[in-house]
């Protein structure tokens, strides 16, 4: 089991509304999995607090297997006094320099390299922040929105390379595309309202890989069943 | 080329000398209470060289306290940054004590340490340290969390990298307040050599003001605007370069 969570119960202090009652929801195996929900429902609040950033909730997450869980959102930025890649120099264990070149090469930063972090667009700063994640030791990554205004094209090309790399870490992808949810995702976490019960379901998504067919009708399938468990 | 400030400086002194002789004039007021133009000059004439190495003494013993105070007001503000009890109880402590009057202990200082350099270069230090330390504990308290998400998480995080972090995101209000603080540092520098000093441009007002001369006191808040400007001009030089060079 890579994830867990268990009968989460959770309000913002100060405030009335529940934002989890009784959410249930297990991801057995690690992989390329999805968090997608409605905006506002809680996806970024579930995501702090499986990352262990946000307490106060009742209920309990489990992580087996899965020590070191980084979680990462779209709008975080580099340091502005030095270039994006004496950044990621700085930043990159010195095992994974190889790593590195071909994050470069795949994610194409290599125009981005000699600028500052803010001198880029957003698409290269989300691409630029989500290369210097995947450096780093991780067993699950979080990403809320991490590819956002990234093309569709450069998007495929960036999951698929990050599936291909990392077959044994867990991923759990955070967005509001239902296309590319339904079509990269092994599971997904439909969250819904917390009036509705279930809170969580959980959907099996076509999990595309490189080099592999996607079944077009399956895909379309996937995408209704998200869509109708919203 | 003379810098904005410059012209600010010389702007404001002579519409302010203008509307004293336009009181002169209107109310028809003896030299003795204000001087004419004539007598300013003469006094400007016979003053200028005394005075301006006056202002040179009060310029640096107000640079070396301010520059003491921001020294001190970082040290204090790395660690008022914390959020252990000693990073509480310092933010606390500056506070309450930066409510208090710096100026009204200015007299105590006097009578411990006489009335030479070091209590005039503490009273200048004491009076701009206060607001560097409040605006540093605020700049350095504040988590830029966008940036500093990935170092805590990837525990890389260190103080020294906190504090490049929130400097550097803060790099503008930090400059302004350096520079706006060196006019406190002046401005106490001036305080303490007119409450007790022997040397100094605050000194020479007292002397002037206890001999009732107008003139000499309009000379010397001409050098003290002209030197305080040209202070300033230099601290936010340096400032646009340091942040010029971080950019």
């Amino acid at each position: 089991m890579m994830l867990s969570c268990d009968t989460i119960h959770f309000q913002y202090p100060g405030t009335t509304t529940q934002v989890f009652k009784d959410l249930n929801f297990q991801l057995k195996t690690t992989g390329f999995h999805a968090l997608f929900g409605s905006s506002g429902v809680g996806k970024t609040t579930l995501a702090r607090m499986i990352s262990g950033q946000m307490q106060g909730y009742t209920g309990s997450i489990h992580t087996n297997g899965a020590a070191r869980i980084l979680f990462t959102y779209n709008l975080e930025r580099l340091p502005g006094w030095s270039s994006v890649k004496d950044h990621l120099d700085r930043n990159t264990p010195p095992e994974r320099r190889g790593l590195l070149d071909d994050l470069i090469e795949t994610f194409g930063l290599q125009n981005c390299l000699a600028s500052r972090f803010a001198k880029l667009s957003l698409g290269q700063q989300n691409r630029t922040n989500l290369a210097r994640y995947l450096l780093q030791d991780f067993d699950l990554l979080i990403m809320d929105e991490s590819l956002a205004n990234v093309d569709e094209v450069t998007k495929e090309t960036i999951v698929l390379k990050m599936k291909a790399l990392f077959p044994e870490r867990g991923f759990l992808y955070i967005s509001h595309s239902v296309a590319e949810v339904a079509k990269f995702c092994e599971a997904i976490v439909v969250l819904r309202s917390h009036r509705k019960s279930p809170q969580a379901i959980v959907l099996r998504g076509q999990n595309h890989r490189e080099g592999r067919e996607l079944d077009t009708e399956s895909y379309e399938q996937t995408m209704l069943e998200m869509v109708n468990a919203l | 080329m003379l810098s904005r400030r410059i012209y600010q400086f010389f702007i404001i002194y002579f519409i302010g000398l203008a509307i004293l002789l336009l009181f002169k004039f209107s109310l028809n007021l003896s030299d003795y209470v204000i001087p004419g133009p004539e007598e300013i000059l003469k006094t400007g004439r016979r003053y200028s060289g005394q005075y301006f190495v006056a202002v040179l003494d009060t310029m640096m013993v107000a640079i070396l306290g301010h520059f003491l105070s921001i020294i001190l007001a970082t040290m204090v503000g790395i660690i008022g940054r914390l959020h252990f009890w000693i990073g509480s109880f310092i933010r606390v402590a500056a506070f309450n004590i930066q409510a208090y009057p710096i100026v009204a202990v200015a007299p105590i200082i006097f009578i411990l340490l006489g009335d030479g350099l070091s209590s005039r270069l503490l009273i200048a230090a004491m009076i701009c340290y206060f607001p560097l330390l409040l605006s540093i504990i605020g700049v350095l308290t504040e988590p830029v969390t966008e940036i500093e998400h990935f170092f805590e998480s990837t525990r890389r995080m260190n103080w020294r990298l906190q504090v490049r972090i929130r400097a550097f995101e803060n790099i503008q209000k930090l400059i302004t307040v350096i520079v706006g603080s060196a006019t406190l540092a002046m401005v106490g520098t001036i305080v303490a050599e007119f409450i007790a000093a022997d040397a100094g441009i605050g000194y020479s007002i007292r002397i002037a003001l206890f001999q009732s001369d107008l003139a000499k006191i309009l000379i010397a808040l001409f050098f003290i605007g002209l030197c305080t400007s040209l202070y300033l001009v230099s601290l936010e030089w340096i400032g646009r370069r340091v942040k010029k060079r971080w950019e």
